[in-house]
């Protein structure tokens, strides 16, 4: 079975763009490190007052959001769907299962950006707040998720 | 895979562990043969997709593969 005819470069490079200050999270943030874990969705967290930057980029891809830019303020989530599903955290913070406070400033700052083309770069957070963005969730994949992110990091150290 | 088990999977799946579990599960100690493993597949993945753009087409490949799989295993509605 082929992928659908999404063109992934283009994409990123109309999310790059767009000047929205966008993390790359989730497990596609695992693959680009070089974690060749399974996954369906696009993550991304996104700086609060980028909504509409980041939803402008999406649309001529075909991608619809769930919520008005005003709601998903509100709920601190929403996703932009159509045969993508490309889900978005939009909180300034949120906690991590032990009550660790995980800031967008403080992750986009210290983030890395991978060059994807000319011109195209995406950002992900550095390995340690990759970890931490795991632990919000806290589902069994996330915690499988952190076991393979600490051994690249470890690696990394070596 | 019917309707009903697929969502008695998810629900074990997308569960959301307590901090003790998440502790107690990372606390686990981490083979040296889980540690090589990991090593080795990393090796392998960015030795033959050294690009991340390479990298990010594997992964629709591979979900596409899963899908072509176990799409076919599910039960019409």
């Amino acid at each position: 079975m082929e992928p659908s005819a999404f063109d992934e470069l283009a994409f990123f490079q109309a999310v790059a763009e767009s000047g929205a200050r966008a993390l790359l999270i989730g497990r596609r943030a695992l693959v680009l490190l070089g974690l060749p874990v399974l996954t369906a969705d696009y993550d991304f967290w996104l700086a609060i007052d980028d909504i509409g930057a980041f939803n402008a980029a999406c649309a001529p891809f075909g991608l619809s959001p769930t919520r008005t830019p005003d709601a998903a303020r509100q709920s601190g989530r929403y996703a932009l769907e159509n045969d993508e599903h490309v889900d978005v955290l939009v909180a300034g913070s949120v906690p991590t299962v032990d009550g660790t406070r995980v800031d967008f400033e403080v992750l986009w700052d210290r983030k890395t950006s991978l060059d994807l083309g000319p011109g195209v770069r995406v950002h992900v957070p550095a390995i340690r707040d990759l970890i931490l963005t795991k632990q919000v969730a806290s589902r069994p994949k996330d915690v499988e998720d952190i076991r393979l992110l600490r051994l690249l990091l470890d690696e990394g150290e070596r | 895979m019917t309707s009903d088990l697929r969502e008695r999977i998810n629900a074990l799946t997308e569960r959301h562990l307590s901090a003790d579990e998440v502790r107690r599960a990372l606390h686990d100690p981490v083979s040296a043969a889980e540690r090589e493993a990991v090593a080795a597949l990393v090796r392998w993945f960015t030795a033959r997709y050294p690009t991340p753009l390479e990298r990010l087409a594997y992964a629709r490949r591979a979900y596409s593969r899963w899908q072509g799989v176990h799409a076919s295993r599910v039960e019409p509605h």
